[in-house]
């Protein structure tokens, strides 16, 4: 039973994308049927499963027969992949609902034909169908699979208006994720070469100095999915993509692949040498350092959130190595941010589609006063960043208390250090967050901003999903990540 | 059963229920008001319940939600400190929500769905505030409270002065409980739990073990604390976010939402610093704190000419003579205890006392905005004759604001200046501050009778007719101008509840504070007199002067008449002949140019040359791609097409393999 929802799960999307191939013009109801089932697969088998781990290995892969006899695919749900699979899918279903809205004629920003419908739902709810897969894949080789597959898909994804900068921001996210995912494979070569196996706990069959070495190549392989320094610039260029697809990239999919990688690594408590550990907190501080300096020069709307989530992931990875570093209360909280991180980051994006789709602007300077038109997407757009910058009582507070916390129970000065640096940034991040919301949402409308347009239904709807979400992903996020390093 | 923690519990659930069920009704604006002052009235009423059983019977601790990971639970508990901030809370919401329904009129381009659903919320997160034994939890209501109360300063969403003052209000006090934040789980470091008893334990033991890192908690704990309750320099948002909210709001973030940083710092000094020596000199900083505050923000008041934003200023002046008090009650709580409670006996009472007349003062504000939309006193004037509601109660809490007795300001800062000056005895500079704190009543004085003067009295325009605001406006006010007489006539009605809230939060033994009978007035039991002060005896020795001079008078036969004020003969309009505002106190504004700077900040700029060396794409990613691009089309570039060529790279590379080959052998 689990494993037949299991493989509904993963091959719904599949045959929705397939569908939506052949339907063209007419593939809304398909990908949005295909994407809420799967959505609720999803959510049945992480509430079914709750407080257990749950293997079941379905396939062998036929050349590998006689190196390794047991079989290689599967699904692994446990509290981790449960997080990730209520990131990933639920997510991926809204991201669903909104475009059948946004990738419309009505679109003032880009208008889209029906003839395109085809094309993009298919690689959405492949890219749907792969971060499933990595969500739930049991060891590294499925992981890969799954992993480069997110990649295709948002190359295609990013590249989809086919204009000159699309194009190239869309081989640029290829190159610069596909050079890191080099070393993820020579990651998994090493392994397998020396245990045989692809697994997981492999890891803590090598010895010490090839553990480290192996765990340095993960780390990039995560650095460049996740767009952290020093590969992080592929990131704001993928934002001329369709921005559901910007939205579904940040919050939940490709990004959160490569911090889910390391939480991987790290939460299943081989010890790694705390030099390597330490490298990676190092370099998610400067990464947090580094995109915060980029906040304040961007006019564009979507490269600021772009900036704002490449700071998150390094709280995210932040709170791993925290976790890496002993203290299980880093990790639980940085587990707890990516699902926190991802509905409130889901949440922006969303409304900077509709400030888009309505004005046909993104430019922070030309918008003005949208409260006054409309009510609905200024509450969403200020539930997000209050969210995001972590003003209690909203999600990302509870993620970031308990990251800090971890942090201030490891021994030495570093913890202070950790929190001192954090809470700065939180504050400058906070202001200038809240100048920005002021600034397009408040004030005397710009002319740009005077239109009567009322964004249509499923927009809507989809912000008021979100703003729940917003308020409800500690509570749901809590009762996971609390069994995660038990 | 109920008990007084699930009578909180009530509240605040009707009052998160209730803003869902105000939303609703938002398209209607009176009828929103009404419902949602019905639901303030249900939340009071409870709170109110909660306070009395309070008094009555010990309370006991509820526990929500666990979260054992963190060390922190959810658990509410009511002692009679925070009982006495609930009352405040309670009185001041209900009687601001009601004077909001008809005030919120003055807004037509604004919608009310912006107000009254948040009003709720913000009172919500305020009582929680109060009630919360663990400090994460706390934070939690406090940043609710912060979150909600910035939505309402910037409800006028066209008015760029608001935003400003909202961004400028939001981003300062998410300073202040980011610094809590690093105090709490400092803290949490040494004890694991986030709890206030375990806060203060593992505080007093650090005191010993690490007197640096325990003082930098206290240091932050009194940053977050303070920034809310206004204290300079760090209250600056104060003077620009009260004027700009609507006013109705304005009174509650006066009257209630900056008491709640009183009222944190009396939990930090009083119950979780114990040791009398780091007691001492932290009582020394918050007298020297409150001083300041007091000086600058009370002779800042008297140069400004909007009237709200001159009570803005003043709040920062009372919250000042808060501070003091609280500073020579914590200096004393080790070693003197009587004077201890003469201190905070006053601090407490000052609170309550200011939450009445300053948000009388702002709702009066409020109306003579509503009725003639200014706020700019040059341009009032002569409103006495129309508005007389608002003129006496107006008129009353301007008396009491300044400490005229038989008025309740008196009452406290009587006790506030007498720790002062007894303090000083043995420490020269308490008598210091406190001289400064009386003459600063002055200065108070002289600045209500500007208002007073110049919006009140004088000669009206008779080209605009003014009239008295609604009776649902009126109510308000004039509940809190009899609160002010009546506080201050029977300040021992309340001083019995101080007393027991002194008790309950201090760590130390203390003096009893009594209020033996009705007429007694201010007492505290020490065997000595100190803190006495008869207010009804005034009283009678004073009605039995005036009604000898009109004795005296009718006897007399002297006979008074009434006459226009002569102006030399000349046309004049009632707004060239009236004295105005500006005009007032001139030597004294000259004197104190200085004392309050204000300026923007320049904007640090982010060096270029910084962000140049940031962009990896500008200066590794992109040349290393057109290396390696370059590269590729010099290796085609040997793909030249001539067979030859080719036969030749063959020979060459036979050559060169069997060259190594060979080289290998030996």
């Amino acid at each position: 039973m689990i494993s037949s929802v299991a493989v509904v799960m993963l091959i719904l999307p599949v045959a929705g994308a397939l569908l939506s191939v052949m339907l063209k013009g007419r593939a809304r109801p398909a990908a949005l049927v295909t994407a809420a089932l799967s959505t609720a697969a999803a959510v049945w088998l992480t509430v079914a499963k709750y407080g257990s781990v749950y293997t079941k290995m379905l396939w062998h892969v036929p050349w590998l027969r006689g190196i390794v006899d047991v079989p290689v695919l599967g699904f692994l749900v446990d509290p981790l992949a449960s997080v990730m699979l209520l990131v990933a899918a639920p997510i991926g279903f809204l991201t669903v609902l909104f475009s059948t809205a946004y990738l419309t004629d009505k679109n003032r920003e880009h208008p889209v034909k029906s003839e395109h419908y085809g094309r993009y739902y298919f690689w959405l709810l492949l890219f749907i169908a792969s971060m499933v897969g990595l969500a739930v894949s049991p060891n590294f080789l499925q992981f890969f699979a799954f992993w480069e597959l997110t990649t295709l898909c948002s190359w295609a994804l990013i590249s989809f208006y086919q204009t000159e900068t699309s194009l190239r921001a869309g081989f640029k996210a290829l190159l610069m994720t596909h050079v890191g995912s080099g070393f993820f494979l020579l990651a998994i070569l090493i392994l397998f070469a020396r245990t045989s196996s692809f697994d997981f706990s492999a890891l803590g069959m090598l010895p010490d100095g090839l553990r480290a070495g192996v765990f340095v190549l993960l780390l990039i392989a995560a650095w460049a999915k996740a767009a952290q320094v020093p590969v992080q610039t592929w990131l704001p260029d993928a934002m001329e993509a369709p921005t559901p697809i910007s939205a579904y990239l940040h919050a939940a999919a490709m990004v959160k692949a490569g911090v889910y990688l390391m939480a991987r690594t790290l939460s299943g408590g081989w010890g790694f040498p705390a030099k390597t550990v330490l490298l990676m907190a190092g370099m998610a501080l400067v990464t947090i350092l580094v995109a915060l300096s980029f906040y304040f020069v961007q006019d564009d709307l979507k490269r600021l959130l772009a900036y704002s989530t490449i700071a998150h992931l390094g709280y995210v990875l932040l709170g791993i190595a925290v976790g890496g570093l002993g203290s299980t209360l880093g990790l639980r909280g940085a587990v707890l941010h990516i699902i926190c991180h991802g509905y409130s980051k889901a949440t922006l994006f969303f409304c900077a589609g509709v400030v888009s789709y309505v004005t046909g602007t993104r430019s922070i300077s030309s918008l003005r006063g949208l409260a006054k038109t409309m009510p609905l997407t200024a509450t969403a757009f200020f539930v997000g960043v209050l969210s995001v910058t972590g003003v209690p009582p909203l999600a990302c507070f509870w993620s970031k208390f308990m990251i800090l916390s971890g942090a201030m129970r490891l021994s030495g000065a570093i913890g202070p250090c950790i929190v001192i640096f954090i809470l700065c940034e939180t504050l400058i991040s906070f202001g200038w967050m809240l100048y920005i919301a002021q600034k397009i949402f408040l004030g005397a409308p710009l002319a740009a901003a005077q239109v009567a347009a009322d964004p249509p239904l499923a927009m809507n709807a989809t912000l008021v999903i979100l703003m729940i979400a917003c308020v409800a992903a500690p509570f749901v996020g809590m009762p996971f990540v609390q069994l995660i390093g038990k | 059963m109920t008990t007084a923690v699930r009578n909180i519990e009530a509240s605040i659930v009707i009052l998160i229920a209730g803003s869902l069920v105000s939303l609703l009704f938002a398209r209607w604006r009176k009828l929103c008001g009404w419902v949602s002052f019905a639901i303030v009235c249900a939340s009071s009423v409870c709170t109110g319940l909660a306070v009395v059983r309070t008094f009555a019977a010990a309370s006991d601790e509820r526990t929500i939600l666990s979260l054992p990971q963190l060390g922190s639970r959810l658990s509410l508990r009511i002692d009679p400190l925070s009982a006495i901030f609930l009352a405040i809370v309670a009185v001041i919401a209900l009687l601001s929500a009601l004077y909001s329904v008809r005030y919120m009129e003055h807004y037509a381009h604004d919608s009310v769905a912006k107000f009254f659903p948040i009003l709720l919320l913000c009172i919500a997160s305020m009582t929680g505030v109060l009630v919360c034994t663990d400090f994460l939890f706390f934070l939690i209501f406090w940043e609710s409270m912060t979150l909600t109360s910035y939505f309402l300063v910037t409800f006028e969403t066209e008015n760029a002065a608001s935003q400003r003052a909202g961004l400028k209000y939001f981003i300062i006090t998410h300073g202040a409980t980011l610094c809590m934040v690093a105090a709490a789980l400092l803290v949490w470091r040494t004890s694991g739990s986030f709890a206030f008893d375990a806060i203060r334990q593992s505080l007093s033991a650090l005191l010993v073990a690490q007197p640096l890192l325990a003082h930098t908690i206290i240091f932050l704990f009194f940053l977050g604390f303070a920034t809310k309750a206004g204290v300079l320099p760090m209250g600056d948002w104060l003077p620009d976010a009260h004027p700009v909210a609507p006013s109705g709001m304005s009174a509650i973030l006066s009257g209630a939402l900056v008491k709640l940083g009183i009222y944190g710092l009396l939990r930090v000094f009083c119950s979780f610093v114990v040791a009398p020596a780091s007691l001492k000199g932290w009582g020394i900083v918050l007298a020297l704190a409150g001083t300041g505050s007091l000086f600058v923000g009370t002779l800042t008041a008297l140069r400004q000419t909007d009237t709200k934003r001159l009570m803005a200023f003043h709040t920062i002046g009372q919250i000042g003579y808060i501070c003091l008090g609280l500073g020579v009650g914590t200096y004393c709580l080790g070693t003197h205890p009587a004077l201890a409670t003469i201190a905070l006996a006053g601090t407490i009472l000052h609170a309550i006392n200011h939450a009445c007349f300053k948000s009388c003062l702002f709702l009066g504000a409020g109306s003579v905005l509503y009725r003639t939309g200014n706020r700019d006193m040059d341009q009032l004037g002569g409103l006495a004759h129309s508005m007389p509601f608002t003129t006496g109660t107006t008129a009353i809490a301007s008396l009491s604001i300044a400490g005229v007795p038989p008025l309740n300001g008196f009452a406290s800062k009587w006790l506030i200046i007498a720790a002062c000056l007894l303090t000083g005895m043995r420490f020269p500079l308490f008598l210091l501050l406190g001289l400064i704190a009386l003459f600063i009543s002055l200065a108070t004085l002289a600045s209500f009778l500007k208002v007073l003067a110049s919006v009140f009295l004088g000669k009206a325009d008779e080209s605009r007719a003014v009239e008295e605001v609604p009776i649902s406006m009126i109510v308000p006010q004039v509940t809190l101008a009899a609160l002010c007489v009546l506080l201050g006539i029977f300040p021992q009605l309340v001083l019995r509840f101080v007393g027991r809230a002194i008790e309950g939060v201090t760590a130390m033994p203390l003096t009893g504070v009594g209020a033996p009978g009705m007429w007694s007035g201010l007492q505290i039991i020490d065997g000595s007199a100190v803190g006495f002060w008869s207010p009804i005896a005034i009283l009678a020795a004073l009605a039995v002067l005036a009604l000898l001079s009109y004795a005296i008078q009718r006897a007399g036969g002297a006979q008074s008449r009434s006459v226009p004020v002569w102006y030399c003969g000349e046309e004049h309009t009632p707004s060239t002949v009236r004295y105005p505002a500006s005009s007032l106190y001139l030597p004294f504004k000259h004197a104190f140019q200085g004392i309050y700077p204000s300026g923007r900040i320049p904007v640090p700029r982010f060096p270029a040359s910084l962000r140049r060396a940031l962009d990896f794409d500008r200066w590794l990613y992109t040349p290393s791609v057109k290396a390696i691009d370059r590269t590729a089309d010099r290796v085609s570039r040997t793909h030249v097409g001539i067979p030859q060529i080719y036969l030749l790279w063959i020979v060459i590379g036979a050559i060169v393999v069997t060259g190594i080959l060979l080289w290998l052998r030996t």
